[in-house]
């Protein structure tokens, strides 16, 4: 590791550290958001210099832009009833004092047990390196989510269907009537749309061979639906069609799986020869399902313009 | 069918069943309900069959085989928390029907509708799956993933109830995020020492490093609020007692077993090679704690559905009394018929308490004169989960203590053997508080009936939790041929 690197990552670690503790202790709930924001992109940076981009990646998008969103969109509806942004500041008293210790002795304990571990350790990196000719992508990241532990992702895919499944129960209001879109906000929509469906689909394809794949390209599409409802507000209520939509992904990730155990295989035993063009199947499918999921999490249970439920 | 489709039945049907009933929406969604749960029910059934007739087994799903892929090992451990789930899985659901169906003709008569009522169906199934996911893995990070589903569909099927209930979900999401953090840290610790996922790799790797040893701190931690065990149990009580009936009886019979589950499968199984004499006997400790503590805390409740959800933090506590007895023949036999027959049982009493609060608008137990009289059939299934509860003859209840009570007494542990008959005599206290109501003279004369398929399905659970006292020596074979370790 050459100097330069070691003085960049000790700021970035430096930083990372400062930006948590200033979030946590700022009285303004909306400086706090954009700190949080900061942190998520800084912590990309982070992934970036642990050799991890795909993970960097889904740190920016999700991380840092969707959630970053949803808690703007959050603070926006506390504003709504009133006076909600100032937060009372962490102060130290001795339930958090002991908190705070314990937390400490932990991380230092869990510091001194990854620097325990023995030099030069590879994980399975060799078994991955001996699998992928017959996973069907070249990137190992993609492989091990959508192939060697496909069934894990499956269930997060489900874990996300969920999440709406919840802001639908929970009845969430819609967003309080935005502003009408000023004309800078119309340009930006029509200018940025198109480019942003061609990043989605862009990272879709080239988590085959590089960083990327559904769930960057899902947060990308995401943000585009995000800035359309900002422009115009649009309504993503519990109907038919979303209901499709949103289980679209999970569906047919499941229906491949339980297919190829039908034709003789084990679950989710993707044949060699097809392995390529199945995964891209997944990813198209679960790319739109998480991406509609990202926008419902932000627009909410919207009502009708009669001001019905529309659940 | 061969172990493997049965296997594949009971994974898939449920995950296929939540997201067909999420598309059909609310006409159709009971319906793929009651279909799903048959066919979920049938194979986890046909499997406990074929693991009692081929012995225990592993799946790689994927086809890669770890520690590349992720393994599944179906053995009869697995196996009977699959049937209990599947078994009481069944009956909520037809308990749910008249449940819904109700809600819906009380909001007809009102001129409202019942909101996303009908998502219980997608998410309820979701849970299930969940819960079969997570017995039937063999890999740490994958049973992570199980749990995340299990516990999120927790969270919204709680909040259903919508009031007070939300935030009660709310605390419920916490701490199960803290709870899964815990975890997710120590499966990394494990990961980095030992470059696998699979428990029975593990378990063959496994040496006392301090990362281990942490690392088995930390998911302990993290499973033991999970699982609700005292003193971690302060979310449970609101949680199950403020959802709608069949999700309290889902979360109280079935969701809480998997933490116990898996904290079984690490300490007695996976740990057992780094010397956990201290860690058992500390494990039981707290559930002897948790049954006087439940036991004390339900005597005290003025509503009937907190009085229930007191008594499941003291029942979770005679689970953990295994761990101190596990060395004893015949402990982890009684202790598995005393979580099936309890599962049986408490969902029979939510079940109860839905119905009861369906004809009386409440749950107040003072207020709840002359209810034998009113809903018969509801007093009885009260009164027979009462007796496997308590661990009266014959029941499931009575087996599963008997067995933890002579493992007890054969290792001279006199003091775990105390607990046991306390707890008893606690349980027997607030439930028959309650049952001695059933016996009086009506106070009100209410015209509302509880839906007919509500009572009967209580009564078939409660029935079953009393025939479960013949299941000891088949639990006992079962055991035997599926090579539970």
């Amino acid at each position: 590791m050459s100097g330069d690197t070691l003085v960049l990552d000790l700021v970035l670690a430096g930083l990372l550290v400062f930006l948590a503790w200033r979030l946590l202790t700022l009285s303004d709930l909306f400086k706090a958001t954009v700190l949080f924001i900061v942190f998520g992109v800084l912590l990309s940076l982070a992934w970036v210099r642990l050799n991890a981009p795909d993970v960097a990646l889904a740190e920016a998008a999700i991380g840092a832009g969707v959630t970053g969103a949803l808690v703007l969109d959050a603070l926006r509806r506390l504003d709504a009833r009133g006076p909600a942004d100032e937060a009372q500041p962490l102060r130290l008293n001795l339930p958090r004092l002991v908190g705070a210790l314990l937390v400490m002795g932990l991380g230092a304990f869990l510091l001194w047990s990854v620097l325990s571990l023995p030099p030069g350790w590879r994980g399975l990196s060799s078994e991955t390196a001996a699998a992928m000719p017959r996973s069907g992508v070249v990137n190992p990241v993609t492989a091990s989510l959508l192939n060697f532990r496909g069934y894990d992702t499956l269930l997060e895919i489900a874990v996300l269907m969920l999440a709406v499944l919840g802001v639908w129960t929970l009845n969430a209001e819609p967003m309080p009537p935005a502003e009408p879109a000023g004309p800078i906000l119309d340009v930006l929509v029509k200018a940025l749309l198109p480019p942003m469906v061609v990043v989605a689909g862009y990272l879709l394809w080239a988590g085959g061979h590089a960083p990327g794949g559904a769930f960057q390209g899902a947060a990308v599409l995401a943000a585009g639906g995000i800035l359309l409802h900002l422009a115009r507000p649009f309504n993503v209520a519990n109907r038919g069609v979303v209901r499709l939509v949103i289980g679209f992904g999970f569906a047919v990730f499941l229906l491949v799986g339980l297919t190829l155990a039908t034709l003789g295989g084990r679950f989710l035993e993707l044949p060699e020869r097809h392995a390529g063009i199945l995964i891209l199947m997944i990813e198209t499918a679960a790319m739109i399902s998480i991406a509609l999921t990202f926008v419902v999490l932000f627009v909410g249970n919207a009502r009708d313009n009669a001001g019905r439920d529309t659940s | 069918m061969t172990q493997e489709s049965w296997m594949e039945g009971t994974l898939a049907a449920p995950l296929l069943g939540a997201v067909l009933a999420l598309i059909a929406g609310r006409s159709a969604a009971s319906a793929i309900g009651i279909l799903t749960a048959l066919v979920g029910s049938a194979a986890s059934i046909g499997l406990a069959f074929a693991v009692s007739r081929g012995g225990s087994f592993r799946y790689a799903v994927g086809g890669w085989g770890a520690p590349l892929g992720i393994d599944l090992r179906v053995d009869a451990l697995a196996a009977v928390m699959l049937a209990m789930t599947g078994v009481v899985g069944l009956c909520i659901s037809v308990y749910a029907v008249g449940y819904f169906r109700g809600k819906e003709a009380e909001a007809a008569s009102s001129r409202t509708n019942t909101g996303p009522a009908w998502l219980f169906w997608p998410m309820w199934l979701m849970l299930w799956g969940g819960m079969n996911a997570l017995y039937l893995s063999g890999d740490l990070f994958n049973i992570y993933v199980a749990l995340e589903v299990v516990g999120i569909s927790g969270i919204g099927l709680i909040a259903l109830a919508g009031g007070s209930a939300i935030a009660a979900a709310l605390r419920y999401l916490l701490l199960g995020l803290a709870g899964s953090l815990l975890y997710i840290v120590g499966v990394e610790l494990l990961y980095a020492g030992y470059a696998t996922l699979d428990l029975e790799q593990l378990r063959q790797r496994i040496d006392a490093q301090p990362s281990t040893w942490l690392a088995a701190a930390l998911m302990t931690a993290g499973l033991l609020a999970k699982s609700a065990l005292f003193p971690l149990h302060f979310w449970l009580p609101p949680a199950h007692g403020h959802a709608l009936a069949p999700v309290s009886a889902a979360l109280s019979a079935l969701v809480v077993k998997t933490g116990f589950y898996l904290l079984v499968r690490l300490w007695l199984d996976v740990f057992a090679a780094l010397g956990t004499e201290h860690v058992t006997t500390f494990l039981g400790a707290l559930g002897a704690a948790a049954v006087l503590w439940g036991g004390v805390q339900a005597l005290q409740q003025e509503r009937l559905k907190m009085m229930v959800a007191y008594s499941t933090v003291a029942q979770i506590g005679y689970l953990f009394m295994l761990f101190p007895l596990a060395s004893m023949s015949g402990s982890l036999t009684g202790a598995l018929l005393l979580a099936v027959s309890h599962a049986m049982s408490k969902a029979a009493l939510f079940m109860c308490a839905g119905s009861v609060l369906a004809v009386y608008g409440h749950d107040r137990i003072q207020s709840l004169q002359g209810f034998g009289a009113l809903m018969p059939m509801t007093a009885a299934a009260f009164a027979l989960s009462s007796i496997s509860l308590i661990g009266l003859p014959p029941s499931g209840g009575f087996a599963g203590k008997w067995m933890l009570l002579s493992a007890a007494l054969a290792g001279g542990a006199w003091w775990w053997a105390a607990i046991i008959v306390l707890g008893g005599l606690l349980t027997a206290a607030y439930l028959l508080r309650v049952l001695a109501f059933a016996f009086l003279e009506p106070v009100v004369a209410s015209s509302t009936r509880a839906p007919r398929a509500m009572e009967l399905t209580s009564l078939i659970l409660a029935g079953m939790a009393i025939a479960m006292n013949f299941a000891l020596l088949p639990l006992h074979d079962l055991l035997h041929a599926g090579g539970a370790r």
